[in-house]
Order: C-alpha cells, then structure tokens, then sequence
C-alpha cells in the first residue's frame, strides 16, 4: 500500500481548509441564494398526485436529503402555503442501502448521492413511477423482495442433519460474484426498464442478477434448477427485451445485462434438459 | 414439476419467437435478398433462380410451412411483446435503448409493408393467375412497372432497411437472450458484426430495387417446359 507522504498530507490538509474557507465564503455571500425544488405528491396511496414548489436556502455540498431535511422543518411551499411535510425514505446516506431511491430531474437515482451543486434548478423530485406510491418519494418495493422469495436467493445451510463444509470456490468466481452482490435492491434498474410496469408481473434485472449469484455459489448451485424454473414463466427471463437501461443507470454498476445473458444460457439449457430429460 | 403449463407455454412461445426470427423467417429474407440480386447480375439469371424456386417440390406447403405459419407467428407474437413494453428511449437515452423501440417500430413496418409487398406480387399471382406462363416473367413484368414510381422506390427502401436492420438487430437479441452473447465485449463485438452483416443484405436490396428502376428490360412471357 502507498503510504502518504507528510507533504502530500500537508496538501490534502490545505485543500480541506480550502475548500472550507470557500464554503464559508459562499455561505455568507449568497444567503440570500435558493435552492428550488419542485415535488410531486400524493397523500395517500391510490389517490391523486400534485405538484408542490419549495425554495430552501442554498447551502454549498448540499444533497437532496439535506435539502428534504430542510423542507421537513419548515414545510411552507414557495407562495408561502404552510403544508404537510414532503415525506421521503432513506437510511445510509451513503448510496449502499437504496432505500432514498427517487427520480430526480427524470432520471432515477439515490437522493443521497444526487449533490445540488451538480444538478438543474428547480429540481424536480418525483417518486418512482414503476411502484406502488405510499405516500409522496415514498413508494413500495415489496414486489422486488416477493421476486427474491421466488427466486430462493438465498443458500441452504444445514437441514435437520449437518450437511457438512461447504466447496471451496474459485477466486474468479468469488471476485465475479462479489460484484453481482452489491445490489441493494434500490429498484433503480427497474424503474428505467421498458419492460417493467406496475401491472405486469416481469422480475426484471434485479432479481435474474440474484439467480446468477446463487447459481454460482458452489453450495447455491445445489439449487440451480428451483431458482432457473422460478425464472422460466411469464414475467421472467423472457420478458427481457435488452434494452439495457438497467445496467446504464445501476449505482454499483453490477453487469446487470452479463447476468441475463447468462441467465438466458442457463435457462436455454434448463429447457433443453427438460425436453429430453424429465 | 408442478408448475402451471401456462408458464411453460408462456416460456416456450417466446423463445419460438426469438428462434423464428432466425429459422425460417431470417433465413428467408438472407434467401430472398441474395437471390434477387441475381437481377443486377442480368435478367436471365434471375429469371433462372425465380423459376428454379418456383418449380420446387411441394412448393405449397414449403410456402405455408416455413415461410407463411412462421412469419405469421412471428408477427403476432411481435405485436404482443410490443403491446408488453412501453418505451422510454426520450427519458434514458442511451444507444441500447434506441435500438430497443427501433426493433418494436421496425417490426411492425415491415409487417405493413409485407401486407403490400404480397399484394402486389403473390396476391396479383392469385388474383390475376399467371396463367400458364412461367412466374418469373410475370413478377419481372410487376417489378419493372413497381420501381418506375418514386412512390414505389420510397415504399421499398423503407420497407427493406425495416426488414434488414430488424433482422441484424434481431440476431443480436437472439444471441444475447439466448445467451450466445455474454459479456459486455462479446456483445458490443457481436454487434459490430451484425450490423456489418445488416448493411451487406441492405446493399443488396438496395442495388436490386436500382437496377429495376435504372433498367426495366421487358421479358417475354415462357412457358415451362
């Protein structure tokens, strides 16, 4: 590992005074300078959407969810309206749990990671369109985790006996999986998905990427042909029309169209192996 | 296994979608674009290859087998899957996703244009009879009359860089669905081929239609012998 030098520390230092300096800077010249928001919500679930348009005072490295945070204290529209609070989902902050998944400026993406500086004003925060609304950037992923349940993504360990060490696995495989297994299931791949809409029942990437990664676990494999049958009906593996969106707007950047690819050839095979073999 | 053979069908019905794309219909299309060339090469050695096809074996159920049931099929199930998706190419655009809605949007005009094409050609056949005469002569007659028109140029051109860029196109979707193609440069090289493959079978398409309107040589009626 590189060490850093004391005088590469010393630069990293003065940068850091920097860039505080010229936050303070900008703070305390341009507090009179807004952020504007423009928001769509809906009350409840099912009932109408509108539009809300919401001003907060500019802060420099602001993200979306400091931005809802100060929308959260102080929930007055920009005509000077006292409203409900803007309610909104997060967790990490730090784009590894999904759950402030929304679309901002119409492209889908994590609030947390999605900084003001970098974005067009008025921003427009929507929630995601391909799931059910619970209320304003709030929505419900239960579908993903119903197609986890389909899929078993999960490995067996003992039953009622020890079934014994697992196999040893290839360190390829091993490195090949580990990227397949950053999906936080934030929806992002299936909300810019053409296919996926909220009254079909496609899986979508997401869930044919968790079929791979288990398929290639030595003990998961043992499971290979329930999880490749889950896949193989209506909504699954050939619904997909490769448009690739999904693997264009994944934040991990999993190779989410290498993953239905080779979940087409596994399942290709399957189907081979069920016409000459069951 | 107990699952419900809806699934099954659902699963077999669209990989047959994908594979006759392929076989018979892609095979076809190669067939017919090569074949027709011939007709820059001279009239006499498209006359020859038309009346060699013409004169094959149970033609009849060829035609309704592999080229008519399969077509057909692809054809719906092609309205289906256009029916299922819903495109965002205005939203996400990315070179993928284009692609994806020209796919849809070719498929259905070639579809159209097939409606015409077969008017014009196989339903004057039935419609009018060729009488006893050799089928060559008879479609060079309709082709030299069909190309004298821009509105006819424009209608072909339109309706074979429909066909070819969805069938190279739909060769690559095959090959990644069916998981022939499965890293990103497989599948960015396998494109690359592809297209070159679909810009070989427009220029041949192109280059037939030309030399219809450039060269309309009348042919006398034969009669098989």
């Amino acid at each position: 590992m590189r060490r850093r030098t004391a005088a590469s520390k010393g630069r990293h230092q003065k940068k850091r005074r920097d860039l505080a300096a010229s936050g303070e800077v900008i703070h305390k010249t341009m507090t009179d300078k807004k952020i504007t928001f423009k928001i769509k919500r809906q009350d409840k679930p099912g009932s109408p959407s509108y539009w809300q348009n919401f001003q907060v005072a500019y802060k420099p490295f602001a993200n979306i969810i400091s931005c809802l945070m100060e929308i959260q204290r102080n929930p007055t529209t920009k005509a000077g309206k006292t409203v409900a609070p803007v309610t909104w989902d997060c967790n990490c902050l730090e784009e590894v749990c999904g759950s402030c998944t929304m679309v901002i400026n119409g492209k889908v993406r994590q609030a947390c990671t999605a900084l003001v500086d970098n974005l067009e004003q008025p921003i427009a925060l929507e929630p995601m369109t391909k799931f059910p609304v619970v209320r304003d950037l709030q929505v419900n992923r239960t579908r993903m985790f119903e197609n986890l349940k389909k899929v078993k993504a999960w490995i067996d360990i003992d039953g009622s006996h020890d079934i014994g060490e697992g196999a040893i696995m290839p360190d390829s495989d091993r490195a090949k999986r580990y990227v397949m297994s950053e999906c936080m299931t934030c929806g992002c791949c299936l909300e810019a998905c053409p296919q996926f809409s909220l009254n079909n029942s496609f899986m979508g990437a997401a869930t044919f990427n968790q079929v791979r990664l288990f398929n290639l676990h030595p003990a998961g494999s043992m499971n290979k042909e329930e999880r490749l049958d889950a896949v193989m009906g209506e909504g699954g593996i050939t619904d997909c029309g490769n448009a690739q969106v999904c693997v264009e707007v994944c934040p991990k950047n999993i190779p989410l169209t290498e993953s239905i690819a080779d979940i087409g050839r596994q399942t290709s095979w399957q189907f081979i192996k069920n016409l000459l073999v069951k | 296994m107990t699952k419900p053979a809806k699934d099954e069908i659902h699963y077999i019905l669209l990989k047959l979608h994908s594979l006759t794309g392929i076989v018979p219909v892609g095979a076809f299309l190669v067939i017919h674009l090569s074949i027709n060339s011939l007709r820059t090469v001279g009239v006499w050695p498209f006359q020859l290859a038309v009346d060699a096809l013409n004169n094959l074996p149970f033609l009849i159920l060829i035609e309704i087998g592999f080229i008519y049931i399969p077509l057909l099929f692809h054809s719906l199930m092609g309205f289906y899957i256009i029916h299922v998706g819903k495109t965002n190419m205005f939203r996400y655009r990315y070179q993928r996703n284009w692609l994806y809605t020209m796919q849809r949007l070719t498929g259905a005009i070639t579809f159209l244009f097939l409606i015409y094409h077969m008017g014009t050609t196989v339903g004057a056949k039935l419609w009018e009879g060729k009488h006893h005469f050799e089928a060559a002569p008879f479609l060079i007659d309709i082709l030299n009359g069909e190309f004298q028109t821009w509105q006819g140029i424009v209608v072909y051109t339109i309706g074979i860089v429909s066909a070819t860029f969805h069938f190279s196109n739909g060769v690559w979707g095959f090959c990644v669905s069916w998981g022939i193609l499965i890293g990103k440069n497989a599948q960015r090289n396998g494109a690359i081929v592809f297209a070159a493959m679909g810009l070989v079978l427009t220029f041949l398409g192109l280059a037939t239609v030309l030399e219809f309107n450039m060269n309309p040589i009348p042919v006398e009626a034969t009669v098989a012998g």
